[in-house]
This record gives structure tokens, C-alpha cells and sequence, in this order.
């Protein structure tokens, strides 16, 4: 009995280890009600794992926004970024449209971006200002995985993209 | 028409973003209102000062360009010019400035108050030309009145023109900013308005799901 619990007792364990470390989980609806449903649970440690150690298997040009594309706005992107995260709460932008709305607001830390589209399709994005900031490329174009990858742990209890339409939907968050 | 509603545009987008260094604008706002009754769409931007600082800062050249105020991609007005123009006309108090008759538009630049009144009147020929050049297919014609109408405080125009040669004053335009709270440009034509104004408000947030 004791052999059994220690047999079952190890692994439950692992998971809940795992588990309250986050988890990003991708939930995929296709097809209806009667379609196919997939979740693909990714430990958020794995994750991040994989972000740190890239950079030692990829090429280094494969981590890198070459000059020339987009890589003279970053600074831009990254004072944006800053003003904004510390700017007060508020919408920011409003457009209602007669085939589509689209609300993108200001909430604490995150921007929240709402699209509805006449035809039925809702799609619900919210952005973390600090893993924005992280996901941007250093002055030499630089994309510093392991900062991401510290980001991704500040992100947790998040929804990040939700897509909703008539058959399908998809929703990426971390728990 | 188009055209010289776009420049208007760009001349008051290129002085509101001077508006952006204001250091210590607290929680001030700066509100765009665009609404097109014939597309039936409503925009409504709403940029915290602090955010178009960073802007500006990050990026100068966008306002100013071999000292000039670029108006669209066709139009560049030399800016002492635009100075000299206006030291002649500032003492006559309330006065019409401009008046420009063509065959597409009658355009009228006069003083009143404490604003500066730019008024463009399409002539009908012009708008039904426009309107049928634009024309895509299963679209109506334009319904254009062909009348814009834009409000741009004296004070922030003083400001910017109270440099030397061919700079803006961007720096005295926005310490003029810092002060200024309400209307800075309102745009209105026949089926859209533009309207962008500062205050303290942040637009209420609509509940996010």
C-alpha cells in the first residue's frame, strides 16, 4: 500500500510542481460542437527553458532583426511602450465601423484589443506592456531570449489571444 | 479638395505632436474625433501627453524636415515665409488673411478671435468631378457638401512662427500646449469631422471582456 502510494504519489507530485510553476495552455475548437477540441498544455518552464538555451542551438542571425527592417522605429516602439505602460488607464483607441468594432484599452499593465466583426468573429488579444517590451530587439537588432523568457513568468493568469467565430475558436493563456 | 484637407490635416497633426514634450502635463489627453457619416464610422483616438513626448522625442525628423512643415508628399511652405506673412498680418487684429479663388476651390484664411479660420469651399463642378473619379464600383456618387472648415488657435500658431529662419518653433509651441486646454483643430466637411482637442479626461474605459 505504501509502495502504491509512493508509485502514484511521485508523479501527481511532479505535475503539481509543474503545474504551479504556469502553464500556457493552447485550446483549439474546429468543426462545431461535434468537431475536434485539442489542448496542448505547455509548461511554462519548458517554455522558458527553451527560450534561454535557443540562442546556443540557433544560428545568431536567426536571433537577429536584420538593419533595415523595422530596426530604426524600435527605439520609437520601446519609448511608446514605456510612456504607455506608465501612462493612466483609458481607452485609447475606438473605431466602430458598420462591419466591425475595434476597442483597444489601457488596463493596469496590458493592453487590451477587442475586434467584432459583423460576421461573427470576435477576437479578443491582450498584451502584456513588459513582455512587449521584452519581445523588442536591443539597438543591434538583438532579440534577448532570456529576458522573454523571464517576462513570460510575470504573465501568469493571463489570457492572451482568444478567436472566436461560428465553428472555431482558439484560446492561448497561461495558468 | 482632398488634397488640401490632407494638408490641413498633416499641418495640424505636425503641431499637435509638439504638444508631446509636455513634461509636466499631469494626465492630460490628447482627443481625436473623426466621424464619417456616409461610411457611417466613427474613430475616436484618445493618446495620453506622455505618450506622444515619446514619440516626438523618438523621432524629430517626422515634424520638421530641412526646416520646413512638410503639408502632404506635393506641398512645402517655407516657413519664413509663413513668418513674414503673419508679423504683416498680426497687428491687424480680426481680418480675412487669404483668399485664393480657383476653379476647384475657393479658400479663405481669415483671423477671428482667438483662431485662426481656414475655410475650403469645393465648387460644384470640382466635387462631382472628385466624387466621380473616386467612385468605385456599386458605390454611389459622393455626397460631399465640399466645405471644410478648420479652427487653430492664434496662440499656438504665434508660438510655432516665433522662431528664427527656417525653424519651427516646436519648443514654444509646446510650452503654448502645456497651457492650452480645449479645441485645437476642428475639421468639418460635408459628410466628415474631424475634431482633436486637449483636456485632462481619459475617455471612460469600456469594460474589456
Amino acid at each position: 500500500m505504501g509502495k502504491l502510494a509512493i508509485i502514484l504519489g511521485v508523479p501527481v507530485a511532479m505535475l503539481a510542481t509543474v503545474a504551479s510553476m504556469g502553464v500556457v495552455v493552447v485550446d483549439v475548437r474546429e468543426g462545431g460542437p461535434a468537431g475536434h477540441h485539442i489542448v496542448v498544455p505547455v509548461p511554462l518552464v519548458l517554455a522558458q527553458a527553451a527560450l534561454t538555451v535557443a540562442p546556443v542551438f540557433a544560428p545568431e542571425d536567426k536571433l537577429r532583426v536584420p538593419a533595415g527592417e523595422g530596426l530604426e522605429h524600435v527605439a520609437l516602439a520601446r519609448d511608446v511602450l514605456e510612456a504607455l505602460a506608465a501612462a493612466p488607464d483609458g481607452e485609447l483607441v475606438s473605431v466602430e465601423g458598420p462591419n466591425e468594432q475595434v476597442l483597444i484599452v489601457k488596463e493596469g499593465r496590458s493592453l487590451k484589443v477587442r475586434v467584432h466583426a459583423a460576421r461573427g468573429e470576435d477576437v479578443s488579444v491582450n498584451v502584456p506592456l513588459q513582455l512587449a517590451l521584452e519581445a523588442l530587439p536591443d539597438a543591434h537588432g538583438h532579440i534577448r531570449l532570456a529576458r522573454l523568457a523571464g517576462a513570460l513568468g510575470g504573465v501568469r493568469f493571463t489570457d492572451l489571444v482568444e478567436v472566436k467565430s461560428e465553428r472555431e475558436s482558439v484560446r492561448v493563456w497561461v495558468w | 479638395m482632398r488634397k488640401s484637407v490632407l494638408g490641413i490635416g498633416v499641418l495640424a497633426v505636425a503641431l499637435l505632436p509638439a504638444s508631446g514634450a509636455l513634461a509636466q502635463v499631469g494626465s492630460a489627453w490628447l482627443h481625436i474625433r473623426v466621424e464619417e457619416t456616409e461610411k457611417a464610422s466613427k474613430v475616436r483616438v484618445n493618446v495620453p501627453m506622455s505618450v506622444v513626448e515619446a514619440v516626438l522625442k523618438a523621432s524629430p525628423g517626422m515634424i520638421e524636415e530641412h526646416g520646413k512643415l512638410k503639408l502632404g508628399e506635393h506641398h512645402q511652405m517655407k516657413l519664413a515665409d509663413m513668418r513674414n506673412v503673419w508679423k504683416q498680418l498680426a497687428a491687424a487684429g480680426d481680418a480675412e488673411l487669404v483668399s485664393v479663388e480657383s476653379e476647384e476651390d475657393n479658400v479663405k484664411v481669415q483671423r477671428k478671435g482667438d483662431v485662426v479660420q481656414i475655410l475650403v469651399d469645393s465648387k460644384p463642378a470640382a466635387v462631382k468631378a472628385a466624387a466621380k473619379a473616386e467612385k468605385a464600383p456599386g458605390e454611389r456618387a459622393g455626397k460631399r457638401h465640399g466645405t471644410v472648415r478648420v479652427e487653430i488657435p492664434v496662440s499656438l500658431v504665434d508660438a510655432l512662427l516665433s522662431g528664427d529662419g527656417e525653424e519651427a518653433n516646436i519648443q514654444a509651441a509646446i510650452a503654448e500646449l502645456q497651457k492650452r486646454r480645449g479645441d485645437i483643430v476642428r475639421v468639418e466637411d460635408g459628410d466628415s469631422n474631424v475634431h482633436i482637442w486637449i483636456d485632462e479626461q481619459n475617455a471612460p474605459a469600456a469594460p474589456a471582456k
